[in-house]
């Protein structure tokens, strides 16, 4: 009995021993492991479950009207990426994502039958198929991954199969507005090259990229940092005053036949954009039509990128220069005898005639060129050239729109500025601006003298944070007297002539401009520029509209196609922005001047 | 000598006591042990739930943060000018002409205001640190408003 015991006690220990040298080599092991020279190798690959370092674009920033209406925003697409060592059936995915999304069939193939791989030199883990996949595009991948797995298979086949397929969201960019101020807001490409505000200020839009390391092992969670949205911006532009400007835009271009065409509203007070109707516009949602809607160097934006010879309407600027200078005063008289000479070139009028004495109320209303050319002249050069230059030609304005043209004045001295051109500029021809670069410039006239910069950013929201822009003046190119005498001028031109441009109601001030387009050869195109510019009310101008129609086909002149369409604009605006008439505005004392 | 021996013998502990003690003391160990273990346990897990539920409201955050940026772009859609302007004519509505418009004053009338996403941006202001009155009052003084005048501690509560 007692050997028995001592038998068993004699085992106990061997079996002990056992455990405690098993357990001992279990510890030893662990510490090999944990000094080995491959211990740095185990921990990289152990980091990789750990978590994963993630690039966090944040959700660009928004894109709205003077009074919040939306005009650029974001919605929910999806990235269809493969986690490659799901795969079971690369074709069954190419083949699917052909049917659904028009994909290429050999390009995913091969995207998703990659071999998985961890090798840091060429890791295959993870590949992006499609951009851009909507909620239902994705809803039908789906479901239809759910019938394939439930579709019978033969024994040798290789089962079909959507297993990988992965879906991340993701914010695109949205217009809600479709077509409507596509030409003001743009869009911008991955890059972050584009027209429009989007790509002015794409980089405050954007945001900041960042890659962030989100812990997957729930016991190393920590605080994700907040990656904090791009910049949202407020625009000067008033969506009711652009959509009713892009449909006048759109009736006139088709009533007149023309090509093209533009509608600028400004406040002169202010400088800021209210709207900016130009052709051809583009539906942003589907920026994939650029090309077809803008073949070959077709600008985005006519009214920033596009310097035309604006015509008569440059007039004004002549005259307020003149005036200003004392060069002439409004009592003026010139004898026209229909012919100017100057340079060596002759200048003759609109029609060809001679249009004896006049003062120079009387050239404007009667759009002399001749008159104008002769001005010019008693102006000098350098004078007018100084004067064009105070009103911003030859320079950009500075809009925050990106692309913007900055025209092209020739000056005295410049290798092909010659006499002539100081009679041909007097009128606008010969040099090129842009319609902005026109409102900037004429602003100061409907402003007491004070050009503003025009502006089309009216706050940037940033951080929780509104700052607002401000107007600014951006010179004082006329005296104040100049510029009421001017106002007072043009406004009496138009009732005098009873121009189709006039309001009912409402006193406005405004000229026309017909300018011939040149071509390599000169002057020997029958196409015309048909413009206008005009402002109201004059005792208290809220608005200034120009109106530019390219190559009109029912009548060349700007009297004839484009004058009605400033009284149309005009007759829009006065409802829009709450401007009772004249008398009204008399009688209730609100009228400044 | 046989003194002694019996001495000692008298003293030595029986075997089977000695066995008791050992397996005592182990067990001691072990359930020590065990309650550390328990408790790690207890702790990691209710760390590991915390964590994964913070791990989810960081996906809902995302969700909701493009479940807004969704909503706010389809209320846009719904709200653009061409989908309003159909609705109003559907409802019988035309644009007004400018004859037709009768202009009233209305006292205390405000225009329509231009929007405003945030507050407007101000200078920072570095305002002057306020010592607490522990540091500018002498313990007489503070004795005084606290001891001699308990009302005025009362009127502090009462608040």
């Amino acid at each position: 009995m007692r050997a028995s015991s001592e038998t068993m006690i004699w085992r106990y220990n061997v079996v002990g021993m056992l455990f405690g040298f098993v357990a001992l080599m279990i510890v030893a092991q662990i510490l090999r492991i944990q000094l080995s020279p491959q211990a740095h190798t185990f921990r990289e690959q152990g980091d990789i479950y750990a978590g994963e370092w993630r690039t966090v674009k944040p959700a660009r920033g928004l894109i709205y009207d003077r009074w919040g209406n939306l005009l650029a925003g974001n919605q929910t697409v999806y990235e269809l990426g493969v986690e490659l060592k799901d795969v079971r059936n690369p074709e069954t995915i190419a083949f699917t994502l052909m049917g659904v999304l028009k994909s290429d069939y050999d390009r995913i193939y091969a995207a998703a039958s990659r071999k998985y791989s961890l090798d840091p030199e060429k890791p295959a883990v993870y590949a992006v198929l499609a951009n851009n996949v909507t909620e239902e595009q994705k809803a039908r991948i789906e479901s239809m991954a759910k019938e394939i797995a439930n579709q019978p298979v033969g024994r040798d086949q290789t089962p079909p199969s959507l297993r990988g397929l992965v879906f991340r969201p993701t914010l695109k960019r949205s217009y809600p507005e479709e077509e409507m101020a596509s030409n003001i807001l743009g869009f911008v490409n991955d890059e972050g090259v584009g027209f429009g505000v989007e790509a002015k200020f794409n980089d405050l839009l954007a945001g900041t990229v960042q890659k962030i390391w989100v812990p997957l092992d729930p016991n190393r969670v920590e605080e994700v940092p907040e990656v904090a949205s791009g910049s949202s911006l407020v625009l000067t532009i008033d969506r009711e005053i652009q959509s009713a400007m892009e449909k006048l835009l759109d009736e006139a271009i088709e009533e007149s036949g023309s090509d093209g065409g533009v509608i600028l509203v400004a406040d002169p007070q202010t400088g800021e954009i209210l709207a900016m109707a130009t052709t051809p516009r583009l539906d942003l949602n589907n920026f994939g039509d650029y090309a077809r809607v803008f073949p070959g160097s077709t600008p985005f934006n006519k009214a920033v990128s596009q310097a035309y010879e604006t015509g008569s309407v440059f007039k004004v600027l002549t005259m307020a220069a003149a005036l200003d200078s004392g060069a002439v005063t409004l009592d003026t008289v010139f004898v026209d005898t229909g012919i100017f000479e100057l340079g060596g070139i002759y200048i003759y009028n609109w029609n060809s005639g001679a249009w004896g004495p006049q003062d120079m109320t009387g050239c404007m209303r009667h759009s002399l060129n001749v008159c104008l050319a002769w001005v010019a002249a008693e102006l000098t050069p350098s004078r007018f050239y100084s004067y064009m230059q105070a009103f911003g030609f030859g320079r950009l304005t500075g809009i925050e729109i990106a692309g913007e043209d900055p025209g092209r004045l020739k000056m005295p001295g410049d290798q092909d500025w010659y006499d002539a051109d100081l009679a041909t500029n007097s009128f606008g021809q010969g040099l090129s601006a842009t319609t902005i670069q026109m409102v900037m410039a004429i602003s100061s006239l409907a402003n007491d003298g004070k050009m503003m910069a025009p502006h089309i950013v009216r706050s940037l929201v940033n951080n929780g944070r509104q700052y607002n822009t401000s107007p600014q003046v951006v010179g004082l190119p006329v005296s104040v007297e100049t510029a009421h005498t001017i106002t007072e001028m043009l406004a009496e031109s138009l009732e005098t002539e009873s121009s189709d441009a006039l309001v009912d109601g409402y006193r406005v001030a405004g000229k026309t401009g017909t300018a011939e387009i040149p071509t390599p050869y000169g002057y020997t195109s029958n196409m015309t520029n048909a413009s206008f510019v005009g402002w109201g009310p004059v005792d208290d101008p809220r608005f200034l509209v120009y109106v530019w129609l390219e190559k009109p086909m029912t009548s060349p002149w700007g009297s004839v196609v484009a004058a009605p369409v400033f009284r149309q604009a005009a007759e829009r605006l006065v409802v829009l922005m709450n401007i009772p008439p004249d008398h009204v505005r008399e009688e209730l004392g609100v009228a400044n001047r | 000598m046989e003194n002694v021996k019996r001495l000692t013998q008298a003293y030595y502990q029986a075997p089977w006591r000695k066995q008791l003690q050992y397996i005592v003391f182990f067990l001691v160990l072990l359930v020590m042990s065990a309650v550390v273990a328990g408790i790690y346990l207890n702790v990691t897990a209710r760390a590991v739930t915390v964590g994964q539920e913070i791990q989810v409201m960081q996906i809902q955050i995302e969700n909701l943060k493009r479940t807004i940026a969704d909503k706010e772009t389809s209320l846009a859609f719904l709200t653009s000018t061409s989908t309003m302007e159909q609705r109003a004519r559907e409802m019988g509505f035309r644009p007004v002409e400018p004859d037709k418009i009768v202009y009233v004053v209305v006292p205390g009338y405000r225009e329509r205001q231009e929007i405003h996403l945030a507050p407007a941006s101000q200078p920072t202001v570095v305002s002057d640190p306020k010592l607490s009155p522990s540091f500018t009052i002498s313990l007489l003084e503070w004795l005084q408003v606290n001891v001699f005048n308990p009302s005025s501690v009362l009127a502090e509560v009462l608040r």
